[in-house]
This record gives C-alpha cells, structure tokens and sequence, in this order.
C-alpha cells in the first residue's frame, strides 16, 4: 500500500523543511486536511437558517461516531441518519486514527496553531496520561449507557463547533463590522465595502450583530485546548480526546500497519518527528497504532525508507497505559457516583423557572434539566438567526452543561423560523414543520407591573403588544383612566398577558424598551409568578 | 532575492494603516457628514424637480403650484386609485400625475421603502406592502431612467432575508430589476433633525440621504399607538432606536418626517389590515380594497387613508402634528384630489 520511493535504501536529505519533514504524502495529508477543514467550515456557515437543508449541514455532527453511539446508548432510540457515523468507524478499520490525522477539524487547528516554536525542548508528560483519554472514554460510555451525556462536552467536534459558534464566529464578524465602518468613511471605498457588504451578508454573517454570553469563557476553552499544544504536540489528541480513544480502541484491529525495515540503524529520526510521540525507540522503533494518527511524518523522514504502511490482520499489542479491567471498573464507579450526585442536585426536583428550552424540546427529552438526548454540538445556537439559542452556563446545573437555552433578553423565538429542529443531528429538538412549531408552547409570559412604563408610569408604551406575533394578540391593551401622582386623571393603555394565547416566544421580553430586566419576563409553562 | 525582515514588513504595514487614517481624515474635511446635508439638497441639483423649498416649517403651501415637485398646473395634490390589478391600479395613479418622470428624473438613484415589518405572513395577510405595487414602481422608476433602485427595510419580527422573501417583495423586485438591499449596521449615521420639536438627533440609514429619491410605500394597517401605520409610520424603518419614537409618537413621526422628505408616498391599500396589527396573521382581519393612494405630499397621503379605515385625519396624532410643522396637508376638502376607478 504505502511505501516510500521504491527500492532506494540509500540515505536520502533534504526532507526535512524548518524542523518538519515534507514529501509526497504529507502534502497529501495536508490538502485532505485542509480540504476537511474547509468542508467543515464550510457546513458550520451554511448551518444558519436559510443556508443548505438542515441534514445536510449536521452531516459533521453525524460522521461522529462517539457522539452517534453515546446517544444511541442513552437515549435507546435509533436514528437512520447516525449510521453515518459507521463510514468513519470503517476508515478506522481500515486506516487506523486517520480521522485524527488528517479530518478532524479540531487535530487540524492543533497543527496549525502546533506552537512549536514556544515550546522547544520541553519533554511531553509521562506514558501514563495517555490512560485519561480512556478514563474519559468508558466514564462517557458508562453514563450514555445511564441517560447521562454530560461528558460530551469533551467531544472534539462539539468543542470545534461550539467554540466557533458562540465564540470566534461572532468576534470576526465585529470585527469586519467594524473594519468595513472605518473603509466606508474613505469616499473611493464606499462602492467597494457595499458591494463586499452585500455579498458577505446574510450568507456569511448575519445582517445584526449576534450576542452570546460567556463567550470569553468558551474562547478560553478553545485557547486551552490549543495551548496544551506547549507541553506537548497535539496535547488533547494524545491524552484526553474522547473521540480519539474510541478510534484508537479500534485502531488495535486496524488493517494498515506500520512497519520499519530491519536495516534500522537507529538513527531516532522518526521518533522525534512524531507528533503524538508514539514511536519507541526501545521497542525496535515500533509504535502503538491506537495512537498514530497515519499523518505519515516519519514515513517521509526516514533517511533509509524503511518505513512502511502495509494491510496485516493481527491486534495491536496491549500497552500499560491502555484500558484494563481495573479502568473500567473505575469509569463505572465514576459514573455511577456522579450521575447519582447529579441527580441528588435539587435542580432535579424543582425546575427553574427561567429553563426556557428550544421550541419542541420539553416534550423530546424525558428530563428537562438533564436535556438527556442532547450531544452538545451547538448546531441550535448556530441556526437560531437571533441567538436565543444559548449555551447555557449554570441554569440547568452540571448535568446540563451547555445544552440550548433559550434566552428571550438575547433574542426572541423566531416566528417564521423552525432551524433549530431542522439540524438537530439527533431530535432532541423535533423536527417541527412552521405550522407545528408555531404551536409549541415555550413558556408564558408575565408582567412585571411595577417596572411596566404604562403599569408604573402611566406612559403608553405597547411595545409588547405591536411585537406579539399570534393572532389574536395574547397581549391586549385594557384603556384605563388612572389617578396620577400629581392627582391628575390620565388615559393609558394597559398591557395584559391572556396566557391561553401567549406561546412563549419571548419577542415581548426581548424588545421592551425598560433598561435591563424587561418589565414582561417568559417563564417555563406552569410556573406561577410573583415579582 | 532579498528577503523581507520582518521589521521592514511592520514598517510597510504602519505606513499602510497611516495612509489609510490619512484618508479617512482628509475625506473627512473634503465632505460634509452625511448628517448635515439636508435631504432636499441633492434634489436641487437636479434637472426637472425644483428644490422642495415647501420644507420650511413657516412656508405652509396652500395650493397645488407650491407644492414640493415641479408639477404641471393643475395637477392633483393627490391621487386615488381603485379597481383592477396592483400594477395597474399603480400605473394609472401615477399616469394622472403625468408619470413617475415628474418625480424621478433621469439618471436619479432612487431608494423604495415599503414595509417588510416582519417575516411571518406572505402578503396576503397584509402586515408587508403588497409586491406588486412595489414591482410596479421599481418598473417604472426604471422606465424612467433611474440609475438605480434600490428596496429595503428592516424588519422587526425576523431576519431580513426572510422576510424579503417571505413577503414576496424580493422575487418582484429582482423580476422588475431592481435590487433589494440589507440595511446593514455600520452604515447608520447619526443625523441632525433641525426642525424637530421633540426628536433632534437620531441614527439613520445613511444612504437614504445620498439617494436623489426617496419613494415611501406604506402598507395601510392597523396599530394601537398610532392607531394607524401609514407614510409617516413607516418612516421608523430608516432609523436605529425605534424604542425612542414611542415615547410621543405623535410628535417624534412628524420630526421625522420632516427629516426624511419622501419625494413620493405611495399607500397600498390593496389589502388592508384592520385589527392586530401591525403583525396580523389573520384573514379575518384583512379587508380588500383595491386602492393605491399616490402624492408627493406625505401628510395628504396619511390623512386621506384614514378615511379607509372610517377615521378622520385628526385621530392620528402625528398627523396634526405635521400639519402644524408646514410639512403638509391634512384639508382634505381643500385638496386637489382626483379619484380613478377601474
């Protein structure tokens, strides 16, 4: 299969290029990286609403296999469209963690930003880490298998896309924003920056600013994650990606195998190009296929080529740091131990008022809280057009760690729009038609009277009213004569909420003009309310 | 080949953005801000429409020849026409004034404001502005000899480009040759209002200053503060903080009107929309009247649909309020008005 130039034994130069080794395959490698990253980028941008069908678009999400066999496990239902996943288990089988090296968007990012320079010499951590990307692995396995999906939080593809959605997506687009306001000062670029300016929106950058909360916290994460890289190359893909232990799980049946020729004069090339450092000198140069991730370095830097990738069926060899019996028994314990205090949290007895969830999504997942089908991929947070999608932070505790909530202060529920359950890889938000979705009821909403310019100041306002999509409005106007302070009788048109109607959309709460908690607040159905 | 130092890269960098600064600062002092330059003032500079000098507030015009376009004598203050298709019902009002060229004059950009408020209904349900009157004035702005016609709105309820599609405003307005355009954020300017009484500075759109036309096409509906959204109403579309006109509506249209200056109004009312509005939703709520409503005064325009909705000029309040700013007419029984039916 993969061989180096035929037949040459003899020392070739030249291969290596600033520190890094070149070649054929690597350039390959390359393109299929970046051609990948491309493609993601690519979906993440048409996965707001009005791009590409919204199963189209999730096809990233799909092609997961960790995220497809954890829901699958959890939520005990099976979904056509996760069979997908299989085509990626398949390359495994075949390829080994090829995924890892040359698709995953977020391994792509790793060897952009691969910090090289910075870390110099410095000795990557012990053998023995590599163990927590299984730790992580069976813990994830263990509680999917519980109705638990906490853990996929550490999911590659969720980390690549959240971070794009709430973080990085939303500061380059106020960033052209701000760019293209300082051109368009400059008369000669007017023409230009309004020609660009059409062109980039809606179908690049929505048209309004998008607002995420926390964001710097999720740029953080993303920071981390490639900041690892200064102890070591690919930090998080050789210690901690979940995902990346399930394909390495495979990797041990891999058909293609790595294989040094015996004219092996030990020149320890290979093993210091390696970027996941799996190459073991004391082991005849040989290397663990759970953790190569065929990126094909050391195949181009051999000076002999001696190195060759050719399909052998065996199983790989175990390793110290692979998982074993006491591993596991500790990922059951773990998981059992924290699903249970999770579920002793009194969040599980008293749902929070303000757990607004996407339209549908109440009824789709047995425990609200825990939001138990959701994978996390923030694929919702990127449809929704007025990002009222959030992730949430804190409000649905630990257990619902990042899954959508709809915040109507940020944005309202669309009236005309049904994304959000359209890309939903998974149905945890159902895949409404617009008639449907328009029915679903998201909450109710209350005045607060005394922060209520018409309630409180005697001012007509209506805001709340105009806005309410329904018809017949659920927010009626009642024209009242009221005594002022001044002892003065004043008409005002009072604001009333008739619940029946009110779906909860939240477009009320959203555009009330009162500065800070909108004097009309959407509850969860059922909640009765005091201010 | 040399190579390039990285310092020598910083330096080409600095001189770079300094130029560009250097720009931006001289275009600065060369052109006035798009907040001084009074919205008639680019008219004046065309051929075949004198300035609209009718805008001071103390020079109220009182008969046809004053009016804010170069109209033929005895041309209609305003125009009603009924019975028939949109386009139809829109080309024949505006034949009776001699045709959209004595308004548009050649070579002019014009921008179309209809209302896409939201993204929820198609145009049945009468929350947008019909599609085929705005078609039809694209067509003939364009027939003309229009530079450009360009369409826009911002919607509250929905994306723009839903709603620009949802309406069905986008597919006739692109079949016409005209462009829809998104208002997009870093081109609102903050603007002066000199004659305002209440508002006296807001953020507007600020193309629709540089445009030589403006073409206000309201969709005739129901609202519970203003009671009706009509010409003036529909002028909120072009500023950012809508939230501040509600404070006294009344008032605050009429400064805005008088900062805008809509070359020509155009009320659709084919199909009304007679209570929940402005968003409706309900067939029940829309009535069919067929009618289009044209004249280059927008304060006669406003105060004669009323009458479609059985009010009378004075019920709305921005409508008094402009009257008394001279920034038009609301006598209806001392206007030129000339009625066309199928």
């Amino acid at each position: 299969m993969v061989e180096s130039e035929a037949g040459s034994k003899k020392p070739v130069k030249k291969r290596i290029w600033k520190g890094r080794p070149t070649g054929r395959w690597i350039t390959a490698r390359k393109v299929a990286q970046y051609a990948s990253l491309s493609a993601f980028l690519l979906f993440f941008v048409l996965s707001r609403r009005g791009g590409w069908p919204g199963d189209l678009v999730n096809i990233p999400m799909r092609l997961d296999p960790l995220l497809m066999f954890t829901h699958l496990l959890s939520s005990r239902t099976f979904l056509l469209g996760s069979t997908l996943a299989l085509l990626v288990i398949l390359m495994t089988v075949v390829f080994g963690r090829a995924w890892c090296g040359w698709i995953c968007p977020l391994g792509t990012t790793l060897d952009i930003f691969s910090l090289r320079r910075w870390r110099g010499k410095r000795l990557p951590p012990q053998e023995g880490w590599r163990k927590l990307k299984y730790a992580l692995l069976l813990t994830t396995l263990v509680a999917a298998l519980l109705g638990n999906l906490t853990l996929l939080v550490f999911d590659p593809l969720t980390i690549f896309f959240r971070s794009l959605t709430v973080a990085i997506w939303p500061a380059i687009n106020q960033i052209i924003t701000a760019l293209e306001g300082l051109l368009f000062q400059a008369p000669i670029l007017t023409g230009p920056v309004s020609t660009f300016d059409q062109w980039i929106r809606p179908s690049v950058f929505s048209t309004e600013p998008l607002y995420y909360r926390e964001t710097l916290l999720f740029a953080s994460i993303f920071l981390g994650v490639i900041g690892l890289n200064l102890f070591a190359p690919r930090f998080w893909c050789r210690y901690l990606c979940p995902l990346g232990g399930l394909l390495g799980l495979i990797s041990k049946f891999a058909l293609l195998r790595r294989e040094v020729g015996e004219e092996c004069k030990g020149c320890s090339m290979c093993t210091n190009v390696c970027p996941t450092g799996t190459i073991d000198p004391d082991k005849g140069y040989a290397s663990d296929p759970s953790e190569c991730t065929m990126c094909l370095d050391c195949l181009e830097t051999c000076p002999r080529s001696l190195i060759s990738f050719s399909p052998r069926v065996s199983v790989a060899g175990w390793n110290e740091y692979d998982p074993g019996r006491r591993d596991a028994l500790m990922a059951i314990g773990t998981a059992v131990a924290g699903i249970a205090m999770l579920r002793s949290n009194w969040l599980a007895k008293r749902e929070p008022s303000h757990l607004l969830r996407p339209p549908g999504a109440r009824e789709a997942n047995p425990d609200v809280v825990a939001f138990t089908k959701c994978i996390r991929c923030s694929e919702c947070m990127r449809a929704c057009p007025t990002s009222a999608l959030q992730p949430s932070v804190f409000e649905a505790g630990l257990e619902g760690v990042w899954t959508p909530l709809l915040v109507p202060r940020i944005g309202y529920c669309d009236y005309s729009c049904n994304a959000c359950g359209q890309v939903c890889p998974v149905q945890a938000i159902p895949p409404l038609s617009l008639e449907e979705k328009r029915q679903q009821i998201l909450g109710k909403a209350y005045i607060n009277q005394s922060r209520c310019i018409a309630w409180s100041d005697h001012r007509d306002c209506i805001v709340c009213e105009e806005m309410c999509p329904v018809s017949d409005k659920a927010i009626q106007l009642e024209e009242a004569q009221v005594w002022g302070a001044d002892h003065s009788q004043v008409t005002v048109k009072l604001p009333h909420v008739l619940r029946e109607r009110c779906i909860g959309c939240g477009i009320c709460e959203y555009k009330c003009p009162v500065n800070g908690e909108a004097a009309i607040r959407v509850f969860v159905p059922e909640t009765a309310v005091s201010f | 080949m040399t190579q390039l130092s990285r310092r020598a890269f910083l330096r080409m960098l600095a001189v770079g953005t300094g130029a560009i600064t250097l720009e931006q600062f001289l275009a600065a002092c060369g052109v006035k801000p798009p907040s001084s330059v009074a919205p008639t003032s680019t008219l004046s500079q065309l051929p075949t429409v004198t300035p609209g000098e009718a805008s001071s507030p103390t020079a109220t015009p009182s008969g046809a020849a004053e009016s804010p376009t170069a109209l033929p004598p005895g041309a209609p203050d305003l125009v009603v026409a009924r019975g028939g298709d949109p386009e139809t019902i829109v080309r024949r009002a505006l034949a009776a004034f001699g045709g959209i060229e004595k308004f548009v004059p050649k070579d002019a950009s014009v921008i179309i404001k209809p209302n896409i408020c939201v993204a929820y209904h198609t145009y049945e349900y009468a929350a947008t502005t019909n599609p085929w009157v705005v078609g039809a004035l694209v067509k003939s702005c364009l027939e003309a000899g229009a530079r450009s016609v360009q369409v826009m709105d911002f919607p509250f309820g929905g994306s723009p480009e839903e709603a620009y599609a949802i309406s069905g405003i986008s597919e006739q307005v692109k079949a016409a040759g005209g462009e829809m355009v998104y208002m997009t954020r870093f081109k609102y300017v903050s603007a002066d209002i000199p004659q305002g009484i209440d508002l006296k500075k807001t953020k507007i759109f600020g193309d629709v200053m540089k445009a030589d036309v403006l073409i206000d096409v309201p969709i005739a509906k129901h609202h519970n503060l203003a009671r009706l959204t009509l010409g003036m109403k529909n002028l909120m579309g072009l500023i950012q903080d809508r939230s501040s006109i509600h404070a006294n509506i009344g008032q605050r249209l009429a400064d805005l009107t008088s900062l805008f200056r809509p070359t020509l109004t155009v009320v659709d009312a084919v199909r009304i929309l007679v209570d929940n509005g402005p968003t409706g939703g309900n067939l029940s709520d829309v009535k069919t009247m067929d009618t289009v409503i044209v004249s280059p005064d927008i304060v006669a325009a406003d105060s004669y649909a009323t009458t479609l909705f059985g009010l009378r000029p004075e019920d709305i309040a921005h409508i008094p309020a402009a009257t008394a700013m001279g920034l038009g007419r609301s006598d209806l029984q001392n206007l030129k008005i000339e009625e066309i039916a199928a």
